[in-house]
């Protein structure tokens, strides 16, 4: 026998002539053995041959042309059961909103199992695979949300994808975008990132970075001759005016130099229709214009009698202005620039909100004014935002941005929504005392609490919960989380030795007086098992609910915990939230509005429970349930003592409801 | 598994092999696998059939698993590993009332018996003296190179000494001077001392049915317990016939008339054949793997229809490929041992990774940083496998595996 004559045989099914655009043939036949490998495995033996069938698609996966390589092998690798016993096994189950957090998680086989899964998703949706749980057409719903929530990594350019640590990655998951947008078009991505943007934009955030870049993408892709716009981009162009023509004199995008030169050229008409534009273009869409600080600092210097036309203020941020013209000049003065624009818009709902009229908010906001940073937290602001403007205007920017929108605080991508809520909280009820620890965290770089009589000092404390740099947070944030962060996680060390769960006292200890001390939780802390399931909800009915105590209004934001579930109504983990108000939406449902720090708030907690973030009665920045269906995730919130006491009786068909979505949820396996 | 064709054999796998289990899990017939208690727990969750034994010295319990198989219903009793080939062959004395069954497989677990009977048979083996102790061992190096008619300051060649009931290479020592004598443990004694014989040493896997051969695959060792290929590269391949005609021997002296066996040998000068040994189970090193590779046929599977007293014929000739002739190329795969004392972390040589040959790899990070010394031929790593179109490239590859460093 000779060697020769074994030579026409083929490996596993591929042709090595078929070079795939670049990958190595090697590379290719070391997949089709794996994929064979794993076909080959029983299925009750899969997982053993799961972990090199991912190594190898990995290496494929990273070369040029290996999405396209995977992409034909999608459906062997489906049978073989790469999937077999991942999260990833039912696309049915997946949620296109996570998968931007696993792509940014950088855990290899994560990233590969998702990348695959998108491609399944893509057989699927050109109908070159069929698969019994999915239809094309949902399989193209899907990906035109997830490449709406990606777009950035279709650019390539975004700041996450430069983030992640390996630079072959994103050339791949560039490419996997590429190729999602041509498979389904993109007249439908168009109008998913368009939708995707308004989403955010109804909670209005603070933070407007990503919807920026979203934006700037979206007109890029508009002049690059998207295609098929006629039929889509409703919504496309108030966005992409808001940012880069929102006038009469900016409609061509002069550039801010130019803008500035015609300002003075204009007549009081015309000035008057430009403050008018800008103003109606920043309250449509919570967006602000970088013209719009040329325009405000032009009307500031020369016509201040604009001011309130370029900020779009009702009567009661008329009076506001019109009584404390001279602090709102310096603020303007000293915080708004082309850079730092989006604070026009906190000006504008501070002013509205009328927080100046509470006595030590104004003085506190001049010292603001002349506030010298300490030379780290110098360091840490312009580690993060960059050094294109001095440290102070940019924190002075941030605290007029949390004082104007206290509900557009987000933890950003960090474990801390206990902070940030807190932040949000204050910024709400308490403003002067948020002032306060800004200024400690600024000037001082430290700030002091007590706890139950003891001083807590954040200056000695190692990191907490935030470990490093605070990815996509508002200055405030910036400054303030990492002391917040380390002063939590040194009060819960506080109370480790006491039964229960600490947060029965961190709250009150940590957020003000106006916490209220009587403390409800549903879960046994020690077996995790539901305890008095029946007392909790009729509890939480008897203070919060209208028809049960008297009609009376939640009076501050009260801390609250939630079992936060997915689509499929599993327990996903315990999250920090604050009940903002209980009231009848307009069709008359009574519903809890509450503050979640995690700015996405437009959740599907599984079981039918769709959290609204517009269209119900909603404020800027609220999301809302109806009552029953909030307590039936609540796990923690605070009462008075006499706030127990039902004014009106709960009857059982209530608590029972109630009771019955606890256990067909999170509480399944807590009964 | 659920869906098992009810007429054929009903099989108990001896040892727990997970590669075996998934062969079963793919198969035709109803299997069971009688292996010790420690598999219990993994068996149950995956839905395994499993009966717990203790596979120790054969004792007069062995009486007691043979019936419970037999009440259980099995057909015949498999063993994969050495220390269950004699138990194989007192149950399936009783399962298959073959009382002769149990003294052949004490054969095949007493290197010194296996020897001899060969020798009766009239198989070529080396010289060969069991040992007691290391005086026993310290004469027999004398005479052997006496013998050789060694002069005083002369290199000694060297003898091998192996446990005499321990698979491949467990137990196995090259002793060269009256230093390596004082090397061995008491605790290895007794052993089989034989000569040393230079040559091309191969092993052979040998699918017998009704006494007869159904599918003989020869494997080339780059490297006694290092590396291997299949099929063998075509210079030893030109030896099949005479290869065919060795083992024939074997199974006409050792009485085989059904199952699997796996025997090594030397070659030396003039094509000379010298028996080593003989094992009544899977090799060792991932062969039936490789076979799989190259050919498609799963050997555990073939192994089981050798021994189930239900396959047909017509089901063994459907089975087998032609050999040689329908492999895909050549598979080999390399057992990677650290070379530095002490070592961090895996790291796959470039070189290694870069060639066209590379398949995959089972190794993980090191569990410990410490490598112990080997005494013995102990055993590897993990192993790292090769496929491509070229015999003497695959050789030349694995030969230079020797020389780089897996864990750094």
């Amino acid at each position: 026998m000779k060697t020769g004559e074994s030579k026409g045989c083929a490996v596993n099914g591929a042709d090595p002539n078929k070079s795939d655009g670049g990958v190595d043939a090697a590379h290719l036949k070391r997949l089709d053995a794996a994929i064979t490998r794993l076909a080959k495995m029983s299925a009750k033996m899969k997982l053993r041959q799961q972990s090199p069938a991912i190594d190898q698609c990995v290496k494929v996966l990273k070369q040029p042309g290996g999405i396209d390589a995977c992409f034909e092998r999608i459906e062997a690798l489906e049978h073989a059961g790469i999937f077999t016993g991942t999260d990833w096994d039912n696309p049915a189950q997946l949620k296109p909103v996570l998968v931007r957090h696993t792509l940014e998680s950088g855990h290899p086989t994560s990233l590969v199992l998702e990348t695959l899964s998108e491609l399944r998703f893509l057989a699927i949706a050109s109908g070159q695979m069929v698969h019994p749980a999915v239809s094309a057409d949902e399989a193209k719903n899907f990906l035109a949300r997830v490449l709406g929530l990606n777009l950035d990594f279709l650019f390539g350019a975004g700041t996450e994808a430069s983030r992640m640590a390996d630079p072959d990655w994103t050339a791949t998951l560039q490419s996997l975008f590429k190729r999602v947008a041509e498979t389904i078009g993109y007249g439908q991505v168009f109008d998913s990132v368009i939708a995707e943007i308004w989403r955010i934009l109804a909670q209005r955030p603070i933070e407007t970075g990503r919807i920026r870049s979203m934006i700037l993408q979206l007109s890029l892709w508009m002049n690059e001759g998207g295609g098929d716009q006629a039929q889509s981009g409703w919504g496309a162009d108030r966005l992409i005016s808001s940012l880069f023509a929102p006038t009469n004199e900016t409609r061509e995008d002069p550039g801010l130099e130019n803008y500035a030169s015609r300002l003075s050229a204009l007549d009081d008409q015309s000035l008057g229709h430009e403050a008018a534009g800008m103003a109606r273009a920043m309250h449509d869409t919570g967006l602000v214009s970088a013209y719009h600080a040329v325009l405000l600092r032009h009307i500031w210097q020369n016509r201040p009698d604009f001011i309130p036309d370029v900020l779009g203020l009702t009567a009661a941020g008329r009076l506001g202005y019109r009584m404390y013209a001279d602090l709102t000049h310096a603020l303007i003065e000293k915080a708004i620039c082309p850079v730092t624009a989006q604070a026009i818009y906190g000006l504008s709902l501070l002013l509205e909100r009328g927080i100046l009229h509470l006595p030590p908010t104004v003085p506190a906001l001049w010292r603001q004014i002349g506030l010298e940073l300490a030379p780290a937290v110098s360091q840490r602001l312009v580690a993060t935002y960059g050094g294109d403007v001095p440290v102070e205007t940019r924190l002075l920017a941030g605290v007029i941005s949390v004082l104007g929108q206290p509900l557009g605080v987000g933890q950003g991508n960090n474990p801390t929504c206990q902070a940030a809520r807190a932040i949000a909280m204050w910024a709400y009820t308490d403003p002067d005392y948020l002032l306060q620890l800004v200024t400690w965290a600024a000037r001082d770089n430290e700030v002091r609490m007590p706890f139950e009589g003891k001083s807590i000092s954040s200056g000695g404390l190692a990191a907490g919960l935030a470990q490093g740099e605070l990815l996509d947070v508002d200055p405030v944030s910036a400054i303030l989380v990492p002391h917040l962060d380390r002063i939590y996680m040194e009060m819960g060390r506080m109370c480790a030795k006491r039964a229960g769960d600490p947060h029965e006292w961190i709250n009150p200890e940590m957020h003000g007086w106006w916490v209220a001390r009587t403390f409800n939780i549903i879960v046994d802390v020690p077996t995790g098992k539901l305890t008095d399931a029946n007392g909790f909800i009729r509890r939480f009915y008897a203070a919060f609910h209208p028809d049960h105590n008297g009609n009376q209004p939640v009076i501050h934001p009260s801390p609250a915990g939630i079992a936060v579930t997915d689509s499929a109504a599993r327990f996903v983990g315990w999250h920090a939230i604050a009940i903002i108000r209980v009231a009848r939406d307009p069709s008359g449902v009574v519903r809890v509005y509450f503050f979640n720090p995690n700015n996405d708030s437009g959740q599907d907690w599984g079981n039918g429970i769709l959290v609204s973030t517009a269209g119900n009665g909603e404020f800027y920045g609220e999301s809302s349930v109806p009552i029953g269906d909030f307590a039936s995730r609540l796990y923690i919130f605070h009462t008075d003592a006499d706030q127990q006491l039902e004014k009106a009786p709960v009857v059982r068909d209530e608590i029972d409801g109630v009771r019955q979505k606890i256990v067909e949820s999170w509480g399944r396996d807590r009964v | 598994m659920t869906d098992y064709n009810p007429d054929k054999g009903y099989i108990a796998l001896l040892g727990w092999s997970l590669n075996a289990i998934d062969a079963m899990e793919k198969f035709d017939r109803r299997y069971i696998v009688v292996a010790p208690n420690w598999a219990r727990e993994y068996a149950e969750k995956n839905d395994i059939p499993f009966m717990s034994w203790n596979f120790e010295r054969l004792n007069e319990n062995s009486f007691e698993i043979a019936q419970m198989l037999k009440d259980e219903g099995v057909d015949v009793a498999v063993p994969l590993y050495e220390e269950t080939v004699e138990w194989a062959g007192a149950v399936n004395a009783v399962l298959l009332d073959n009382p002769r069954l149990l003294g052949q497989s004490m054969l095949f677990r007493d290197k010194s018996l296996m020897k001899r009977r060969a020798q009766l048979g009239g198989i070529r083996v080396g010289i060969f003296e069991e040992a007691h102790d290391r005086g026993d061992v310290e004469r027999f190096l004398k005479r052997v190179n006496q013998t050789l008619l060694k002069q005083e300051g002369d290199a000694n060649d060297p003898i091998h000494i192996k446990a005499f009931d321990l698979a491949g290479c467990m137990g196995h020592r090259v002793v060269r001077n009256v230093e390596d004598v004082d090397l061995i443990p008491e605790s290895d004694f007794p052993v089989l001392m034989e000569s040393h014989l230079d040559g091309w040493e191969y092993a052979a896997e040998a699918w017998i049915h009704d006494g007869k051969i159904r599918f003989l695959n020869i494997s080339e060792y780059v490297r006694l317990g290092y590396s291997v290929f299949v099929p063998a590269s075509p210079e030893l391949e030109a030896m099949r016939d005479k290869v065919t005609a060795e083992i024939e021997k074997l199974i006409k002296t050792f009485d085989i008339k059904f199952g699997f066996i796996h025997p090594e040998y030397f070659i030396g000068p003039d094509d000379v054949m010298y028996f080593g040994e003989v094992a009544y189970r899977p090799p060792g090193f991932k062969v039936f793997e490789l076979l799989e590779r190259v050919y498609g046929f799963n050997a555990y599977q073939g192994m089981v229809m050798m021994f189930d007293p239900k396959t047909t014929e017509e089901e063994i000739e459907a089975f087998f490929p032609t050999p040689v002739k329908d492999a895909n190329g050549y598979a080999g795969c390399f057992g990677v041992y650290p070379r530095n004392r002490v070592v961090s972390r895996l790291e796959i040589p470039k070189e290694t990774e870069d060639h066209p040959y590379f398949d995959w790899h089972e190794l993980s990070e090191p569990m410990e940083t410490k490598v112990s010394k080997r005494s013995a031929f102990g055993n590897h790593w993990g192993l790292v496998y090769f496929h491509g179109e070229d015999g003497e490239t695959m050789r030349d590859l694995l030969a230079a595996q020797e020389d780089v460093d897996f864990y750094v």
